[in-house]
């Protein structure tokens, strides 16, 4: 026997580890590191010592004769797991839980120190839908287990610590219908990813009942990092990535012909005696004259100060065509965490700040976070915690979204002329700061559709800030061994600030306009909690509490009328005619909730969970205000009975569970509108959307069971379930006929169906002491159904459009919920197809045929499943970590193709056709195009169809077919993606090269990549996984898609 | 527990009672809006009659209604911003307990009128629609109605309507909506003008199925009674025209300037239709210089300018650019210029038919030199010039070339210029001017002769919407159909 000393240190940030159990293997003698990490046994020379701590993977080394021996001590995923935190902040251990419920390390989601940690979530866990969109700081949706309520938010809820924080989306409904808009993203990209412990995402309503209405979209479960008892610890990263677009997302364009809708140029014009022909200005299309090196008058020989002022230039393809338009984008991230304590105290203190510019000029997006949390223990058995944090952010020049002038994409991919050298038109608004643009109107005085798109950027930007404060503070008092109460009051608060301008001289209406958002929501909850073992193998937790919530809203939104009165001020005041009157908005909430729980374990094998809840909430009417729900669950870890040395742990579960919903606030009573008077004239007018004040709460049941099983000690497991879900008496703002006084009611009817498996698995190919190899593997494929929606007089309706307000999206798509099929079914005009050879019939001209009825259901933006595989490689100091992620399917109508192939800016529009001639020569001239098809009378297609102008006389998108345009089914693509998503290489410096460093506890190195390569996808010229926004309409449809950015960088991490 | 002495499903920020008035004025300004406004998104009946055509785009011009979802715009704009609010309005008038009787009647009078003017625009514009189902969000699948009957109905409405206006005795108690009477508040006796407007729609109403045999007494009854002491309850001056008085400030502007006026856009979508403009120089027409700028070609090198003309963009082709054409007239494209929706010219038009169908006595030649006197009047047009207009051989009553449908049809096509909706409906129905559609090889364009059902009608109330379009011709919902009363 001998005497051993040693430490304990943390393999993640250096710091010393106390409490870590030493034992000496074989026997039950051991010992317990100190605050410092520091230990001493006696042992025998030739033993072996084993190091345990929750959270970090067991240790055992050979004591080989020494007296001292220092370990670190790395976290495991599948370790950490054991303990689970779930609703209200309550830890519960993985064993006993009867739900599926998926974590994920904070480490892993700040790896790519990406300051948006919503969208890192994206192929991390099964059951998870993300959609990360590729404009700065633009909203991610997050959808867990499908879309349940047809018109209602399906986001999940996103939790800190115990406490709902609001997850936000500001942007207009005119934004998320894909009409000129600005995606400002969405509040959870105020969470700071450096202060993220961990995220465990509750995915079924048995999870998440105890948080009530709100949870039955799922919970995104954030611990924040504390600090620990006796030590002091500081981390600082420094990173810095660049940004550049992915071509492969970005449209190409035909070089054969320049802008225009007809292939003549307007008539001659001439300067200093030199007549040349004058290319048509006001066509936003490339259908205009083949480029033959013609000389021109080009646009820049009518800007008085360009070198070619009433100089004839070249008529050619651009050198610079819109690509030069995007830059490299840059982001610094810095930050610092210095967190610890002393025997009775532990705090933390974290800022991190990031500065980042976008690849469109003039964008910026400044983030900075403060975090602070400590707790007290006054007595052995009070403990007080209080946090606080605060984020601000700062954007200037978001990008604007959809289908609109400001939304550089939609000019680029939809109404482009291919003469434009974007380098020209970079220099022409630099030059004196005009707005010189190609698309002058016929009078040559201010542009017609599409201002200079430096002008946009830099003239007509937007700004915005967001505050946004979270804090809490709760004391935990243990009234004796088995029973204790805890009590917290949290408050988070929003404010929010938007201005959007167009400047004088722009081809809108100059304005500012002004949106002022506040938010708070306050949570007080109280929670009794036992933990007691009724005997020998019997144990019962059991909890009940009360959460009040309050909840405000308050928003005002004004804009100047008429014009600015001064150009370049952007003031209210400065209104060219008297502004309308602003649109306030009020909405508070109120819902009280009482739950309770109680969880019988018997032998730490077979648990049964059963838990209530009843809410009265505030946005419901008085007689219907109160609803309670119940769920049951049970597992039963069966690997304790088997005596298989293969199989480490194995546990099946099942569970019920009943959420039930309030209605969106100011639903209930109906109230008017108030145009703005006309002079002294005051107009009022009935709302578009019935109010009802009959409705009752939304209901979802749901079923859950599955299998967790690791085997050949923990080289291999998985986690698999199967669910369904049923949410049914929906509250709707359904979608009705003009012809009955509103466009909208509110009903309390409909059925969605959600059912699906998730699959997550690791694997461990390779575990040595030098190298070892990690793999995560998440599935998830749902299925799900519209079952029912509303009847009036017994007559069933089967079929409501979803985007907001009811609307079409531009190009006579809609997303709809329609009975005995997916969510969100796109229809439109598809094609015809012949009934006995199935082939799509033209007509006698040699266009596709649309089918009469734009109601055809054309597309299912749904994937059919999600996959991500994530693979952790450790050689010694260095690591290696990259995550494919991969979605199958999901359609979306892409108004890009729509457009862009009928104004000619695409590939497919010009070059030969089948014959060798130019597809853009008349038919008579051996010219035009033919389609794959077959006659009405079902013989193959043998007429070519024009393709010579875009005045009618196109094969493709939104003109052809002498005007009707092509079917809309022509513009639906398969959405499905592989992409690698993240890479990381990380170096850490050996602590022997750092002993001159003495405050230095570790360095690491990292070499980081984000959105590095799409890997395969099948929509040309666009990232499928681009959207408009979040919510409901963010699937199925492109407008202005913004090109994916693939990011690469560095970051140091310092631990001191 | 909640607390329950604040009901937080109270807006706060919008009322919940509100005056009938108010809810009145904004019915009318959607209505006239709706009429008005050359919005392509909304309503594309100036391309239909070809006073206008476009420069760059020609889905409209070509009469194509599903790129957008126009027929649905239209639709909801009158269903739900006007006869929506004019039946809450009535709902508000009919339980005040402590108004003026005589008020009382006056304004429910005025909305009658204006609901009539609604539904026989949806009516004239769709064909069968729903009716009295209509406006009941307690029912929205409402069944759709055959439009002549309908039609006839409205006829009635209108009568009872009129029986409600009372002018005696006079101010201060012939007060209708008062100061939310857009049309007429400021006049003397401003009932007295509902009086004028009521029977020259209804003289109006009663012309459009002058067509239908089976019709005939009910026309003759209603032109009988509206013309009824000489015309006394007719507008019988411009003074008397129903005219909606736009402001200078957005939103309330003339849609017209929203969609032409640069103040507004920058788009330079529309100029007058060559349709317009060849037959205007075909008789020096001296309202061309109320309506349209001249065009000046651009003289060569060193050459003086040569004189402008007048000179439209060709109608459904691509015209660009635009400078190579007249364009419309600041008085057109103004902010402040006013709309119409009956005025003294169209009565008169329609009292020459009257009498050329023998409905009334009297002298068409007359009547219809009343009309075009009064529309170029009305533009402006000094009294000489008017007489020298009138005394051209392809204008006088007497020598203008067809029979009187088109002589009538083609002055009032003219003098119904800025009135796109209107002109539709009296083009259909006098078939005159001929207007031809554009050609362009290999396809077959025909002029609309109604509006396609709104596409969500099939989405969200498809059944009904079957039922209609089953009884069309042909059975499918195109625009080729003919209404009831469009004869030929």
């Amino acid at each position: 026997q001998e005497r051993i000393t040693g430490r304990v240190f943390s393999a993640e940030d250096g710091g010393p580890l106390p409490g870590v159990n030493v034992v000496i293997k074989g026997t039950t003698n051991g010992t317990v590191t100190d605050a410092e990490g520091n230990y001493s046994l006696t042992a025998p020379p030739d033993g072996v010592l084993i190091f345990s701590f929750i959270g970090l993977a067991t240790q055992e080394v050979a004591i080989g004769g020494q007296t001292s021996l220092v370990v670190n001590m790395a976290s495991d995923s599948r370790q950490l797991s054991e303990v689970v935190v779930t609703a209200l902040g309550i830890e519960r251990s993985k064993n006993e839980l009867p739900y599926s419920a998926q974590e994920v390390r904070g480490e892993d989601m700040t790896r790519n120190r990406s300051t948006n940690f919503v969208n890192s979530l994206s192929g991390r866990a099964a059951g998870v839908d993300v959609k990360t969109n590729n404009n700065m700081g633009g909203s991610t949706n997050i959808v867990i287990r499908g879309y349940k309520s047809i018109m209602n938010n399906n986001q999940a809820l996103f939790v800190i610590d115990g406490v709902p924080v609001s997850n936000a989306n500001t942007n207009t409904n005119n934004q998320r219908n894909g009409a000129p808009g600005v995606d400002y993203g969405n509040a959870a990209a105020d969470i700071n990813p450096d202060n993220i412990e961990s995220v465990n995402i509750l995915k079924g309503a048995a999870a998440s009942a105890l948080y009530g209405s709100r949870a039955s979209n799922g919970v995104i479960m954030i611990t924040t990092k504390k600090g620990r008892k006796n030590t002091f610890d500081i981390i600082v990263n420094s990173g810095v990535t660049w940004g550049k677009i992915d071509k492969s997302t970005f449209v190409k364009f035909q070089e054969e012909y320049g802008g225009g809708y007809v292939q003549t140029f307007s008539p001659s014009e001439t300067y200093n005696g030199v007549e040349r022909p004058v290319p048509n200005f006001t066509a936003d299309a490339s259908f205009g004259p083949k480029f033959e090196g013609q000389s021109v008058y080009n646009w820049d020989a009518f800007d008085p100060n360009h070198p070619n002022y009433h100089l004839p230039t070249t008529w050619r393809f651009a050198e610079n065509g819109p690509e030069y338009y995007y830059e490299t984008a840059r982001q610094s991230n810095q930050s610092i965490l210095l967190s610890g304590g002393n025997d009775k105290t532990t705090f933390k203190v974290g800022y991190t700040r990031s500065d980042e510019t976008g690849v469109l000029p003039n964008s910026e997006l400044n983030k900075n976070m403060f975090n602070f949390s400590t707790s007290f223990d006054f007595t052995e058995k009070l403990t007080v915690t209080a946090s606080g944090n605060y984020t601000r952010v700062e954007g200037l020049g978001r990008y604007g979204t959809g289908y609109s002038s400001a939304n550089p994409n939609q000019v680029f991919r939809q109404w482009w002329a291919g003469h434009v050298d974007m380098k020209d038109l970079r220099d022409a608004y630099f030059r004196n700061g005009q707005n010189i643009t190609w698309n002058w109107n016929a009078d040559r005085n201010r542009p017609i559709y599409m201002d200079n798109s430096y002008w946009t950027r830099y003239e007509n930007f937007v700004d915005d800030t967001r505050d946004n404060y979270f804090g809490y503070v709760s004391a935990n008092y243990k009234v004796n061994s088995w029973l204790s109460v805890m009590g917290r009051a949290a408050v988070n608060t929003t404010v929010d600030y938007q201005g959007e301008r167009i400047a004088v001289g722009s081809n809108g209406v100059p304005k500012f306009e002004r949106f002022d958002r506040t938010f708070s929501e306050s949570n007080y909850d109280l929670l009794l909690s036992a933990n007691k073992d009724l005997s020998k193998d019997l144990n019962l937790k059991a909890y009940v509490g009360g959460n009040m919530r309050r909840s405000e809203m308050n928003s005002v939104r004004a804009s100047t009328s008429g014009g600015l009165a001064v150009p370049e001020l952007y003031s209210l005041s400065n209104s060219r005619t008297p502004m309308t009157p602003p649109t306030e908005v009020l909405e508070k909430i109120g819902v009280d909730g009482i739950f309770a729980s109680a969880t019988l374990g018997y032998r730490e094998m077979l648990f049964l969970d059963i838990a209530g809840r009843r809410d009265q909430s505030t946005t419901l009417p008085e007689d219907n205000d109160t609803f309670f729900y119940p769920s049951a669950a049970a597992s039963f870890v069966f690997s304790k009975l088997l005596d298989a040395p293969w199989l480490t742990h194995a546990k099946v579960r099942g569970n019920y569970a009943q959420v039930g919903n309030d209605a969106p606030p100011l639903s209930i009573y109906d109230v008017y509108d108030k145009p703005a008077a006309m002079g002294s004239v005051p107009f009022f007018s009935l709302p578009n959307t019935k109010n009802n004040p009959d409705l009752k709460p939304e209901r979802t049941n749901s079923v859950e069971v599955g299998v967790d099983a690791d085997f050949l000690d923990g080289r291999f497991g998985f986690d698999f379930t199967w669910y369904r879900t049923s949410t049914f008496d929906q509250i709707l703002p359904v979608t009705t006929t003009g012809a009955a006084a509103y466009t909208a009611k509110f009903v309390n009817a409909g059925e969605m169906v959600n059912k699906g498996i998730e699959v997550s698995a690791f694997v461990v190919p390779v575990r040595t002491t030098n190298f070892s190899w990690i793999a995560n593997l998440n599935f998830t494929r749902n299925r799900n159904e519209v079952i029912e929606l509303y009847s009036q007089g017994g007559v069933p309706v089967t079929n409501i459009p979803i985007s907001v307000n009811g609307v079409a999206f531009q190009g006579g798509v809609t997303l709809n919920a329609a009975v005995g099929h997916p969510y969100g079914v796109i229809r439109g005009t598809n094609y015809t197809y012949h009934p006995d050879n199935g082939q799509p019939v033209v007509n006698a001209n040699g266009y596709y045929l649309p089918t009469a009825s734009s109601s055809e259901i054309i597309g299912d933006p749904n994937p059919s499943w999600l996959g991500g595989i994530n693979n952790t490689l450790k050689y010694k100091n260095l690591s290696l970590s990259f995550l494919v992620d991969i979605r199958q399917g999901g359609d979306i109508f892409s108004l890009d193709m729509w457009y862009g192939d009928g104004s000619g800016v695409t590939p497919i529009t010009a070059g030969l056709n089948d014959k060798g001639n130019p597809k853009r020569d008349r038919v008579a001239d051996g010219g035009g195009v033919l389609l794959p098809g077959v006659n009405q009378d079902g013989t193959p297609n043998t007429t070519y169809a024009e393709n010579y102008n875009g005045s009618g006389a196109t094969a493709y998108g939104y003109v052809a077919n002498g005007g009707g345009g092509a079917p809309r089914a022509a513009y639906v693509y398969d959405g499905s993606y592989v992409k690698l998503r993240e890479a990381a290489i990380t170096y850490t410096i050996p602590a022997s090269l750092l002993t001159g460093l003495k405050f230095v506890k570790g360095i690491d190195v990292s070499v980081i990549g984000r959105n590095l390569w799409i890997i395969h996808k099948n929509m040309e010229y666009s990232d499928p996984e681009e959207s408009m926004s979040s919510g409901n309409t963010a699937m199925g449809y492109q407008s202005g898609a913004y090109p994916t950015v693939r990011n690469y960088g560095f970051n140091v991490k310092f631990r001191f | 527990c909640v607390d329950s002495l604040d009901d937080y499903n109270i807006d706060q920020k919008k009322a919940g009672v509100v005056t009938a008035e108010t809810l009145y004025s904004a019915a009318l300004k959607n209505l006239t809006d709706i009429v008005t406004t050359p919005s392509v998104n909304s309503n594309n009946l100036r391309l239909y009659v070809q006073h206008w055509t476009t420069t760059t785009y020609l889905d409209e011009p070509r009469y194509i209604m599903t790129s957008r979802t126009i027929p649905q715009a239209f639709w909801d704009a009158l269903y739900r911003d006007v006869l929506a609010d004019l039946k809450e309005a009535r709902r508000i008038i009919e339980a005040d307990q402590f108004i003026l009787p005589n008020v009382k009647n006056n304004q429910l009078a005025q909305i009658g009128i204006l609901e009539v003017y609604s539904w026989s625009v949806l009516v004239n514009s769709f064909g069968d629609i729903p009716y009295s189902e209509a406006l009941d969000i307690n029912n929205s699948l409402p069944e759709y109605e055959d439009a002549h009957t309908i039609y006839l109905d409205l006829l009635d409405r209108l009568d009872v309507a009129l029986g409600l206006l009372n002018t005696t005795p006079a101010a201060p108690y012939t007060i209708g909506f008062g100061g939310g009477d857009l049309l007429y508040n400021g006049k003397t006796n401003p009932i007295s003008f509902w009086v004028k407007f009521g029977n020259s729609l209804k003289l109006k109403l009663a012309m459009v199925i002058a067509d239908i045999p089976a019709d005939a007494a009910r026309v003759s009854k209603a032109v009988t009674e509206a013309t009824r002491d000489n015309g006394e309850f007719l507008m019988k001056a411009n003074a008397d025209n129903a005219r909606f008085p736009y402001i200078n400030d957005a939103p309330n502007n003339n849609p017209v300037a929203t969609n032409t006026n640069s103040l507004f856009t920058s788009r330079q979508d529309f100029l007058p239709s060559n349709t317009i403009i060849d037959q205007m120089n075909s008789t020096s027409d001296p309202r061309r210089s109320a309506w349209f700028t001249l065009w000046v070609a651009t003289p060569p090198e060193g050459q003086p300018a040569p004189p402008g003309v007048y000179k439209g963009g060709t109608y459904g082709q691509t015209n660009t650019p635009v400078t190579q054409f007249s364009r419309l007239s600041a008085r057109i494209i103004a902010p402040t210029a006013e709309a119409l929706l009956v005025d003294y010219s169209e009565v008169e038009f329609l009292l020459a038919e009257a009498v050329e169908r023998n409905l009334i006595a009297g002298d068409a030649a007359v009547h219809y030199n009343n009309a075009i006197t009064a529309s170029l009047s009305y533009w402006g047009v000094a009294g000489g010039d008017i007489t020298a207009f009138l005394a051209q051989p392809a204008v006088a009553y007497a020598t203008a070339p067809g029979d009187w449908k088109d002589k009538i049809g083609t002055q009032k096509w003219l003098a119904l210029f800025n009135r796109g909706y209107d002109a539709w409906v009296e083009w259909r129905r006098l078939d005159a001017p001929a207007l031809v559609p554009p050609t362009v090889t290999n396809q077959t364009y025909i002029i609309p002769k109604r509006l396609i059902y709104p596409v969500i009608e099939q989405q969200v109330n498809g059944a009904n919407r079957n039922a209609a379009v089953d009884k069309l011709e042909g059975g499918q919902d195109v625009a080729a159909v003919r209404l009831f009363w469009d004869a030929e």
